[in-house]
């Protein structure tokens, strides 16, 4: 099973709690569904619908929550014939952040994936550094690259 | 905002199809998804009513190998265009790095392009961001139809395009501006990106 991390200081938290809540799949992501890491996905543009998908959940629920005028709700869970989830969204200093996991309802439950889930926020908060991430440089000449790249992807 | 990993070399970036309902937003998107070989590809996920209309979003992750030396990869989304779904087109835009907003040419729709132009701008202003500052291109649907029922490129850009941003006749349907509109926005948005200037 792979785990990758965009940002180095989530990788042992997410290792740590895989291991623990025995998850198939774990993907941490930003409010706005980008990917910061992942256990258990082969594909990166698969990796990518899950978090669309599970930032969009954890927004409208949070609209909803709005809508009742109370905080927004702590963690959502659904339990399948053979997997369930469990999605949740936590502060960091990095901004909030929002977690999606998936379990085999044989190896793991939701009981055991959200005992270890308070320890996982708490790893995150901990390892998160409080520094901005660096300004980004891309070559001058990126627009060539770019348009070769795009015309390979349409066949031109 | 963009993700950018110096460790492992990716970039990540968000770019929204904005735009009235029925203008072609979702369209671009089949297009796109019909041409880019499935390798580069993932999986379109279309959250859509029973008629097929965008109901939270469409999104689609695309492969756009290596620029710079880094591994780029775009995630398209498509917001709903109907009046009444503002709250989930307002989600969707959080974190956007650029926006491509698709008019209809139509000239009786020119008002709702209008009033979906003045949406996108309330809506980033409640994400905190001008829209003068987000990399935008406009893409000017549509051009296939009769020249009776619509406004021509000149006319359009008039009407829409204030800022003088990169503009695009189109026919979605059959793929006519769509690579050309995709290639104005992610060049804008990687720009912006070399600048070292986020959202």
């Amino acid at each position: 099973m792979t785990t990758r991390a965009v940002e180095a200081w989530t990788l042992q938290p997410l290792v740590k709690f895989t291991k623990e809540a025995e998850a198939r799949l774990v993907l941490l992501m930003t409010s706005a569904g980008q990917v910061m890491a992942q256990h258990g996905f082969s594909r990166a543009v698969e990796v990518m619908s899950a978090a669309a998908l599970g930032a969009a959940i954890i927004a409208s629920t949070a609209e909803m929550a709005k809508e009742l005028k109370q905080p927004p709700f702590a963690a959502l869970s659904h339990q399948g014939e053979r997997h369930g989830i469990f999605l949740a969204g936590f502060g960091t200093p990095r901004g909030m952040l929002v977690a999606l996991v998936v379990y085999d309802i044989e190896v793991s439950s939701v009981g055991l994936v959200q005992l270890f889930f308070e320890q996982f926020v708490a790893d995150l908060q901990a390892a998160c550094p409080k520094e901005g991430v660096p300004k980004q440089v891309l070559a001058a000449d990126f627009e060539r690259e770019l348009s070769d790249s795009l015309k390979t992807l349409f066949g031109r | 905002m963009s993700l950018v990993n110096f460790t492992t070399r990716e970039i990540t970036c968000k770019i929204v199809y904005y735009g009235p309902g029925r203008s072609g937003k979702t369209t671009n998107l089949h297009y796109v998804y019909g041409r880019v070989p499935d390798a580069r590809r993932g999986r379109m996920v279309s959250l859509a009513t029973q008629t097929d209309r965008t109901l939270f979003f469409d999104f689609l992750p695309i492969d756009l190998g290596q620029i710079s030396g880094f591994a780029t990869r775009f995630q398209l989304y498509t917001v709903p265009g109907q009046v009444y779904y503002n709250a989930t087109r307002r989600l969707v835009l959080q974190g956007a790095d650029g926006v491509v907003f698709v008019a209809d040419s139509q000239a009786r729709q020119l008002d709702e392009n209008l009033e979906s132009l003045q949406n996108l701008q309330s809506n980033l202003l409640e994400h905190g961001v001008d829209v003068r500052a987000m990399p935008l291109a406009l893409q000017y649907n549509k051009q296939d139809l009769p020249r009776e029922l619509i406004l021509s490129q000149a006319d359009l850009d008039d009407a829409l395009n204030f800022r003088g941003v990169p503009s695009f006749a189109a026919d979605a349907l059959h793929g006519v501006g769509v690579f050309e509109t995709l290639k104005g926005i992610s060049e804008l948005v990687l720009k912006r990106l070399a600048a070292g200037s986020t959202a």
